[in-house]
């Protein structure tokens, strides 16, 4: 694996995701994803960015903390956003706390009982994870049924990719390997960052799609790009459920009315009940899949494991059940459920190859502070297009913005 | 009041979580709110009633207060008869 001399070990669960990805391979008949292995798949983001690996700090931009609290339990917070830190007081009930202050922060960690800060933290929209918590929703669940399509053969299918991060991303980018039309929709105010802080990586994942921005405020707009759902047969979205609902769209209804509309709901925690809810990003979904404990557990030291690894884990598995919708022509909406997918795989992994993931989760816990495993950069096969370069092409009724 | 406090509406289903207080009455429907709800509900004041939504965040136009809605419901926020206003959607975030 390593051939720099620097490289750390393999990331965990990475075999995982080669397997699913042969079967993806195998159920497209895609050569160009064939071509694909996991250990690429989990691992490009982080050797694209040199990642080291951090211990409780997360990889890259260390974003997310595991901190340990009063009760012993350990609380994963993430803070990308200023504006996420602004809620701070509110979660350790803290008027004078210097949220700039990760200290301060870790020290308010550990005044508290997890399960307090855990409940506090989800009310209040923060991404944050318990290391002994168990994913509250299936990894994978049918919400709504609509109407069969009959496709004629070699049908091309258009995928409009609402997603940002990587995740639905990673999901719009294995559709597109397949074969399909991918049209990439963002809002003019809320773009996905990624293409501006992470270009290496937006670049393999989003390649080849088309670029349309679409003010979602807008009724025109809005009424547009409903009109091209109705003529898809794929929609990512990685939005809270209710951000769509007070924005108007309701994915239940659309798929309820549209012949074989496939509808990808990518969340942190599950996209119904209480859960759908809360905020989860990659890294902390790990933890509150029990991979940071599992770390502890075989190498004696607790933190993250691999790159928000519960992204590309689950851009694989959503492509995977994406393709089976519409393989059966049946319209669904589908959530999936990032913590409760990286526990599966988590449990899979143990059932598949007990020794191979102990040593390689002792492995990781024991390079603290190495490099990332080397990944090889993939091959280009287009270029990435501009934001809102195709916005006239897809939505001709609306002025672009 | 502590930041993190739950408020409850005696006007009607409305709760939030205190993010910022500057000392007012903070009021929903009309009614000031508290942490527990009254035995008598409140009256919903019509002038109030334009409704919360779950997860927004509503300020005052000095930015000494915010609430975070946890739990929807007919009336609308206030603070010393004050209309609160919603605040704009966070950006995505940038990594993770």
């Amino acid at each position: 694996m390593a051939t720099d001399g620097g490289s750390g070990p393999a990331i965990p669960l990475a075999r995982w995701a080669d397997r699913r990805l042969r079967l993806l391979a195998k159920e497209t008949g895609s050569p160009r994803i064939a071509a694909l292995d996991g250990a690429t798949i989990v691992g490009e983001r982080g050797a694209n960015g040199g990642y080291v690996i951090g211990g409780r700090i997360s990889a890259g931009i260390g974003g997310s903390r595991l901190m340990p609290a009063a009760d012993g339990g350990w609380f994963a917070l993430t803070l990308i956003r200023a504006e996420d830190r602004e809620l701070l007081p509110a979660l350790f009930l803290d008027a004078g706390l210097d949220i700039r202050d990760n200290d301060a922060i870790a020290a308010a960690v550990a005044r508290h009982d997890c399960a307090d800060l855990l409940m506090r933290g989800r009310l209040l929209g923060l991404p944050v994870a318990s290391a002994d918590e168990a994913p509250p929703s299936p990894p994978v669940e049918v919400m709504t049924r609509g109407p069969h399509r009959k496709r004629p053969a070699g049908h091309r299918p258009l995928v409009v990719d609402l997603s940002a991060i990587w995740a639905g991303p990673l999901i719009g980018h294995l559709l597109w390997l397949a074969g399909a039309e991918v049209v990439k929709v963002e809002s003019p105010t809320r773009p996905d960052l990624i293409r501006r802080d992470d270009p290496a990586t937006f670049d393999l994942i989003n390649q080849g799609k088309a670029s349309a921005t679409v003010d979602f405020t807008d009724a025109a707009h809005k009424a547009a790009l409903i009109a091209l759902i109705r003529r898809a047969d794929f929609v990512i979205e990685s939005s809270r459920v209710r951000a769509l609902r007070h924005l108007g769209i309701d994915a239940g209804a659309l798929v309820r009315e549209t012949p074989g509309l496939v509808w990808l709901s990518v969340t942190g925690h599950g996209a119904t009940g209480e859960a759908s809810d809360w905020t989860g990003i990659g890294n902390d979904c790990g933890v509150a899949a029990g991979l940071s404990r599992a770390l502890a557990d075989a190498s004696g030291e607790i933190g993250y494991v691999g790159d928000a690894i519960a992204d590309p884990l689950t851009g694989i598995t959503g492509a995977i059940e994406g393709w089976r919708a519409y393989g059966s022509g049946q319209a669904r909406r589908i959530g999936l459920a990032m913590s409760a997918i990286t526990a599966r795989a988590l449990q899979e992994e143990r059932e598949h190859d007990p020794a191979a993931l102990h040593a390689e989760l002792h492995a990781w816990g024991a390079a603290l502070g190495q490099k990332f495993p080397y990944v090889r950069r993939r091959e280009m096969f287009a270029p990435v297009r501009k934001p809102g370069a195709d916005t006239a092409r897809y939505f001709p009724a609306i002025v672009p913005c | 009041m502590k930041p993190g406090t739950r408020l409850k509406s005696a006007a009607d289903d409305t709760e939030v979580m205190v993010i910022r207080t500057g000392g007012g009455t903070i009021e929903c429907g009309g009614a000031p709110m508290g942490e527990a709800k009254p035995a008598e509900p409140a009256a919903l004041n019509p002038d109030f009633s334009a409704g919360t939504l779950m997860g927004k965040r509503y300020v005052d136009a000095g930015g000494q207060y915010e609430l975070l809605c946890v739990k929807p419901g007919k009336g609308s926020l206030s603070v010393d008869g004050v209309a609160l206003i919603v605040k704009d959607a966070k950006p995505l975030p940038a990594s993770d």
